[in-house]
């Protein structure tokens, strides 16, 4: 990967020919991405294309059988865990199970990396959780059972404990998978405000053309391309990589890459007629 | 955010603040303890005045020469050990559970869970029936036998479930469930051949659990080992909280998951081997003491590993008084009082829960 063509900017996160295998089974092989300072840098991909295993590497939950992620130019292997912790914070795609544990207690989870067994929580602890769940909105929902959130509130609690982690490095999979459309919007609207690095995985890739500044395509455990959404983002890629027949516009109030699929047509079958009655359909 | 604005308007409507904070909480389950052991070494077939009670203990403590006596006797030589025994398994129960519920990330899990209990009831049978431990109903030479079977049983399910050196949860459960079974049918036949009615007798108290065998000689081994558990697991309690909401989430907070699950099994393997070996297995306080708790003070374990050891104690004595005095003519095994109330408190809890949360 270019390092120039970053310009001014710090290269946060270099991944350098990376290969996973899960089981037995090659799921990554020979991935190089980046992610630069402050910016959002998105993964987009088809199911099985080895987006989550990448990020997995990257929050230390895999070790990969080769090639490396750098951090800041630091070998991730090189860290202790807590170390790791404390540059590069996670939101998995895990629920957890119910243990009656509060709001607050979920996002006082991210100051793990910073205590000492036995060491009780300190006064720069409570205001660093505070601000992180102010910084969601959900301060005044401390309380309340974790498991009683809805999916939205959930995972803006599970934001607001990776914040509360501070880390530089921000690492994040899926995270707008099942939820509605506003709470998608909003969960977004806040990783667009906070100024952290970010890798984030999506499957919409309309959400990803209009939140991440840079995307690496994965298909078939290989970054197949990578630049800015407007670059990245082509109907022949769709076809290539997603099977899918599309044509890319502008959207219409942000000016950013509006991908419209035609639901009639994959990308390597027949076109259908775009108008005029299709077969009538009998019953129902 | 607008759902943000809306709900700073809405305010302290929705907060559910946690009724009973942690401290206070622990504070009177301490004292409670302390008025339940003193209750059990004074009420019995003999009753002894509470002054009594703590004027045998000071004196013993102090060093003084005990009065001659059946006071003494009866208080330092039979029933502080036998209040001790209950305290120290009652805790052990508790923090056997909270952590083997943390371990599998389930909140019903209990020791029976990973087929420990089983083992260690299979050993103890085994050496009844053999005639290994004839030395005393619950001889030390027993204790031996259901501690071995523990760590048999630890050996085989860790061989099982382990799997690219970690446990599943799931694999977990599933090879300590399926082992446990198989370790309790052949308990079962050990119970039919047993000889005489007198062993089928105390093979049967054994596996419904007692406090009956209980000497300071018995003490020793779940004094350190108890307290010892706490202390090391409240070491890494938030690394517990990090492993309920998963491996992942533990990672990347800088928690071997993988590492902290081998660890754990390990730990509660021992601790449940210890336990059944003094006591039997008593049913039921491993799964409901740590859940109760949880309902009171929360799931975080800092909180929730010193007040489900204090619950679990006084739990124990306090059945153990009951076990004691309710019938004349002869003690019940603590496992069937523990059932009876057990049974019926957790879904008690359950229901309240369920009626006012979710």
């Amino acid at each position: 990967m270019a390092v120039e063509e970053l310009g001014e900017q710090k290269l946060r996160i270099d991944v350098e020919d990376l290969h996973i295998a899960y089981d037995g089974r090659t799921v990554v092989a020979g991935a190089h991405l980046i992610a630069a300072e402050g910016e959002i840098t998105g993964l987009v991909g088809p199911n099985g294309s080895g987006k989550s295993s990448l990020l997995r590497t990257v929050y230390r939950h895999l070790k990969p059988v080769g090639g490396r992620v750098l951090l800041d130019g630091t070998d991730l292997r090189e860290l202790s865990p807590v170390q790791a912790a404390r540059r590069v914070a996670a939101l998995p795609q895990e629920r957890g199970g119910d243990f009656e544990l509060t709001v607050r207690e979920v996002v006082a989870m991210g100051r793990t990396p910073y205590k000492r067994a036995f060491a009780a929580e300190d006064a720069t602890d409570r205001d660093v959780v505070s601000k992180a769940l102010a910084d969601v909105g959900m301060a005044d929902h401390t309380g309340r059972r974790f498991t009683e959130l809805s999916g939205g509130e959930r995972q803006r609690v599970l934001l607001a404990r990776a914040f509360a982690q501070q880390t530089d490095v921000l690492v994040l999979d899926e995270p707008t998978n099942h939820l509605d459309i506003r709470h998608q919007v909003e969960l977004l609207a806040l990783l667009r405000a906070q100024r952290r690095t970010t890798l984030v995985s999506l499957h919409d890739l309309n959400a990803a053309a209009s939140v991440c500044d840079r995307l690496h395509v994965l298909h078939e455990g290989n970054v197949v391309a990578s630049g800015p959404p407007r670059e990245v983002l082509i109907p022949a890629l769709l076809a290539e990589v997603f099977g899918v027949h599309a044509a890319v516009v502008e959207h219409p109030l942000t000016g950013d890459p509006l991908i419209a699929f035609d639901h009639r047509a994959p990308a390597d079958g027949p076109v259908l007629p775009r108008s005029g009655p299709t077969t009538a359909r009998v019953g129902s | 955010m607008i759902d943000a604005l809306l709900s700073r308007q809405r305010t302290d409507a929705r907060r559910q603040a946690r009724s009973v904070p942690a401290g206070p909480m622990a504070a009177v389950l301490a004292v409670a303890l302390l008025v339940a052991l003193t209750a059990a070494v004074s009420w019995g077939s003999t009753s002894i005045a509470p002054g009594e009670v703590w004027g045998v203990v000071g004196r013993r403590l102090s060093g003084e020469a005990p009065r001659p006596g059946t006071d003494d006797l009866i208080v330092w030589q039979l029933r502080v050990p036998r209040a001790l025994l209950a305290a120290l398994v009652g805790a052990g129960l508790g923090l056997v559970g909270t952590a083997m519920q943390a371990l599998v990330r389930n909140p019903l899990a209990d020791p029976y869970f990973l087929g420990i209990s089983n083992g260690a009831s299979l050993g103890a049978v085994a050496a009844i029936v053999l005639g290994v431990g004839t030395g005393g109903a619950l001889g030390l030479g027993l204790s031996g036998a259901a501690f071995a079977g523990a760590l048999a049983t630890f050996a085989l399910v860790w061989t099982v479930a382990r799997r690219r050196g970690g446990f599943a949860p799931l694999r977990l459960v599933l090879a300590g469930v399926a082992i446990g079974q198989f370790l309790s049918g052949f308990t079962s036949y050990l119970v039919l051949q047993a000889g005489d009615e007198q062993q089928t007798q105390s093979v049967l108290f054994w596996l419904m659990g007692s406090l009956s065998g209980a000497s300071w000689q018995l003490l020793a081994v779940p004094a350190v080992a108890v307290p010892a558990t706490l202390v090391w697991l409240q070491a890494r309690a938030r690394a517990l909280n990090a492993l309920l909401m998963g491996d992942e989430t533990a990672a990347g907070l800088g928690v071997d998951a993988a590492r902290l699950r081998r660890e754990l099994f390990t730990a509660t393997s021992l601790l449940t081997g210890v336990l059944v070996a003094v006591s039997g297995a008593i049913a039921f306080v491993a799964l409901m003491v740590p859940h109760a708790c949880r309902l009171v003070v929360g799931g975080d374990h800092r909180r929730l590993l010193p007040v489900s050891a204090l619950f679990g104690a006084l739990l124990l004595v306090v059945v153990d008084i009951v076990c004691r005095t309710a019938m004349d003519t002869q003690e019940l095994p603590v496992g069937v009082v523990t059932s009876l109330i057990g049974a019926p408190a957790l879904l008690y809890l359950l229901d309240r829960r369920l009626g006012s949360g979710s």
